[in-house]
């Protein structure tokens, strides 16, 4: 189990966003949270990424706690332990912001070289080896604004890879895509389950979920409604309110 | 003509020597210091941000000349005294990082949320995001301000003669009264239109330099 | 604006007003002669506008030259001090010199009423007329055709009081009042320009200014705004230094070198 998120809870002011939201995603495994705009799958998201801070509930990543429950209190990661989780997570934002004055490899490099001391040289390889992997190899000193939607995305993921996480967050990854680009993307996604990171997907696009997840969250109003293998979710869609979203 | 033409340069240039000493010490000293300025009127510490917004409502709100004024003979007062040049350098300091700090406030604000939050989320530390992802992005984005508060200082560094300190224009203009001729105030225009244009002509290139990302 | 904000204007507008209350009442209060410092330091800082040819003003090498320049060497070299020249802005004479930044205004500086309540002045080294001016084609001969017309006086000058000084003239004038300038200079290129009719001034400055350009096309009334006299300014408390200058300027005149200067720069006036 690489990421577990427990009893989470999250109000901005009085409207609470997320009540009581537990799950866990495994080692390899591509977790899909689907739900209606405003049900607070972006809010998860942010939490675990330590851009919102929760008011109550644990996450712990990789066997570090980001927060916790204790005694009633919540603590936060250190700063020291904030660099390890760091690390660990990656998340490729739905717009991407990458940083358009850098070119494409100053923007997969400048985390490795500049948060985390790794030289130059090691982090250029890994880099070219990422863009390899994104059939970009030939953009490496293109900058963003050159790019296309979907190079931009396989950049995002490219430097979110960087410093090989164990856990990859995606952010609506098929929002701002052409249909033709779905199938590359859900292959990328595949290769990097397969390469042993849990991946944590949030969308709203139900066939999107149904092509690459293996295991499916609904949620709605800030509470997780279902939770099931991919399979059973779609085999038995008996719930009400699932049902008028799909439809 | 050239001939008296050539008799006025020598003045001309110890005036514009002046000139040009007030000019790029006040932009060295100003631009770093606005960007502090800026920071701090963005400081989530209300004591700071108030403070600093004070310092910009004083040095925008008042005339330059009036600030030269008050730190030359208004300051002595209370037992603060400084030489001639002194004062009006930190008279101009104080003026135009209250200026570019404005600017690049507004510079900062306009750069988008999800460039700090990728920052952070890349593990960047907030003064690496700053000095790596913010701050290059800014400087593009107020470009244009910056060359106009430029142009701006140029002609402002006139204002030294109320401490009495010769530069350009009090050149062209003693030379003016002493032989009751128009033609050293015609001069020290030129002057000024050449000085202009050099630094429009600089601001041009540095920002064809930054057009490599839109 | 929010009520905070309102409080903290006000609260630095008060701070403004203390600041330059207590300047003013500063600036009476010391009332130490400084003669005794001026002599340790063998030297006497002297106030003046370089842009005031030609009693005071910059050659084409950049030399403080004129007669006030020469007169001020000379006197002080008796008196066994060093003279420092430093060049003002005109309108801060008084504040430079009751700050302490300079220690005299000498500069064509004109004895009236209103500045010896700021300033102690020695005896008239140089008499001036306020002298009016105008193209030599002008209708205007007298003081009473100035009448609708517009007169042009340099602010913050001696010429200001003087006109100033007959009110029942200055209410006919165009306007009701006298159009001012930074510099002589400009007034007269105004003048020639037609856009002011009559231009009140120092004579010798007028007279300088008229020399160097066609003194035919220029023309000096018989009447003028009334005689005055120039003077060194000196911090009133300032008594023992008063004195000396006086002396060395009698002193000056009874042995001719006062003339020589003179005869330097007003010779064929």
């Amino acid at each position: 189990m690489v990421l577990q998120v427990d009893g989470l809870n999250k109000s901005f002011g009085d409207k609470a966003v997320l009540k009581d939201v537990s799950f866990q995603l495994n080692t390899g495994e591509i977790l899909a949270i689907i739900g209606p705009s405003g049900a607070g799958k972006t809010t998860i998201l942010r939490c675990i990424n330590g851009l919102e801070k929760s008011d109550k509930g644990t996450i712990k990543i990789d066997g570090a706690y980001l927060c916790r429950d204790h005694n009633n209190k919540i603590t936060y990661a250190t700063s020291e332990e904030m660099k390890f989780i760091r690390k660990r997570i990656g998340l490729v934002f739905q717009n991407y912001n990458l940083f358009p004055h850098m070119s494409v490899m100053e923007n997969i490099i400048e985390a490795p070289i500049n948060a985390f001391g790794i030289p130059k040289v090691e982090a250029e390889d890994k880099a070219l080896e990422l863009l390899n992997i994104m059939g970009l190899t030939d953009k490496r000193d293109s900058y963003p604004f050159e790019l296309s939607g979907g190079q931009k995305q396989r950049v995002a993921i490219a430097r979110a890879c960087a410093l090989n996480p164990k856990i990859m967050c995606l952010d609506e990854p098929t929002s701002a895509l052409d249909p033709e680009l779905r199938e590359g993307i859900a292959n990328i996604i595949e290769d990097l389950a397969k390469d042993n990171m849990g991946v944590l997907i949030i969308t709203h696009d139900m066939a999107f979920a149904e092509r690459v997840a293996h295991k499916i969250i609904f949620m709605e109003d800030g509470k997780i409604i279902k939770e099931d293998s991919k399979d059973d979710f779609f085999n038995n869609l008996k719930d009400e309110r699932i049902k008028r979203f799909i439809t | 003509m050239f001939g008296y033409i050539y008799t006025l340069l020598p003045a001309m240039i110890d005036g514009l020597i002046t000139t040009l000493k007030v000019f790029f010490i006040t932009l060295i000293l100003s631009i770093p210091l606005g960007i502090l300025v800026s920071i701090g009127r963005l400081s989530k510490i209300k004591l700071i941000s108030k403070t600093t917004e004070l310092y910009i409502w004083v040095m925008r709100g008042t005339p330059l000349m009036l600030q030269i004024v008050f730190v030359f003979f208004g300051l002595p007062i209370i037992g603060i005294t400084f030489d001639r040049f002194t004062a009006v350098l930190i008279a101009f300091i104080l003026n135009y990082a209250a200026y570019f700090g404005e600017i690049f406030r507004g510079g900062m604000e306009s750069i988008d949320k999800g460039q700090y939050e990728a920052a952070k989320v890349l593990g960047l530390t907030p003064y690496k995001t700053f000095i790596r992802i913010i701050l290059p992005q800014m400087f593009k984005m107020v470009l244009p301000s910056i060359a106009n508060e430029v142009i701006t200082l140029v002609k402002d560094t006139s204002l030294v003669y109320i401490v009495g300190i010769g530069e350009l224009l009090r050149a062209g203009k003693i030379a003016s009264n002493r032989d009751v001729s128009l033609i050293p105030l015609a001069m020290v225009g030129i002057i000024y239109l050449l000085l202009t244009a050099i630094f429009t002509g600089i601001f041009n290139k540095t920002e064809r330099r930054y057009s490599y990302y839109e | 604006m929010k009520k905070k904000n309102y409080f903290i204007m006000l609260l630095v507008i008060l701070i403004f007003s203390i600041v330059s209350l207590t300047g003013c009442s500063n600036e009476t209060a010391s009332n130490k002669d400084s003669y005794d410092d001026l002599e340790e330091k063998g030297e006497i800082i002297m106030g003046l506008d370089d842009t005031f040819a030609p009693m005071g003003f910059r050659d084409d090498k950049g030399e403080l030259v004129g007669f006030d320049v020469d007169l001020a060497k000379e006197v002080f070299e008796r008196a066994g001090f060093e003279v420092k020249l430093q060049p003002i802005d005109w309108t801060m004479k008084e504040t430079e010199l009751n700050s302490g930044n300079i220690d005299v205004i000498w500069n064509g500086y004109s004895i009236t009423e209103e500045r010896k309540e700021k300033v102690a002045f020695t005896q008239a080294y140089l008499e001036n007329r306020q002298i009016i001016v105008t193209l030599a084609g002008s209708s205007i001969n007298t003081k009473t055709d100035l009448e609708g017309k517009k007169v042009a006086v340099q602010s913050e000058s001696s010429a200001l009081e003087a006109v100033n000084q007959e009110p029942e003239i200055v209410a006919t004038f165009d306007g009701g009042e006298p159009v001012l300038f930074d510099t002589n200079h400009e007034a007269i290129m105004d003048l020639e320009a037609g856009r002011v009719d009559a231009v009140v001034g120092d004579e010798v400055l007028v007279r300088y200014y008229v020399k160097q350009k066609n003194p035919e096309d220029y023309k000096i009334l018989e009447e003028d705004f009334g005689e005055e006299e120039y003077g060194i300014g000196l911090r009133k408390e300032d008594k023992k230094l008063l004195k000396l200058l006086n002396e060395t300027l009698d002193e000056m005149r009874e042995d001719g070198s006062y003339d020589k200067i003179y005869e330097k720069w007003f010779e064929g006036k």
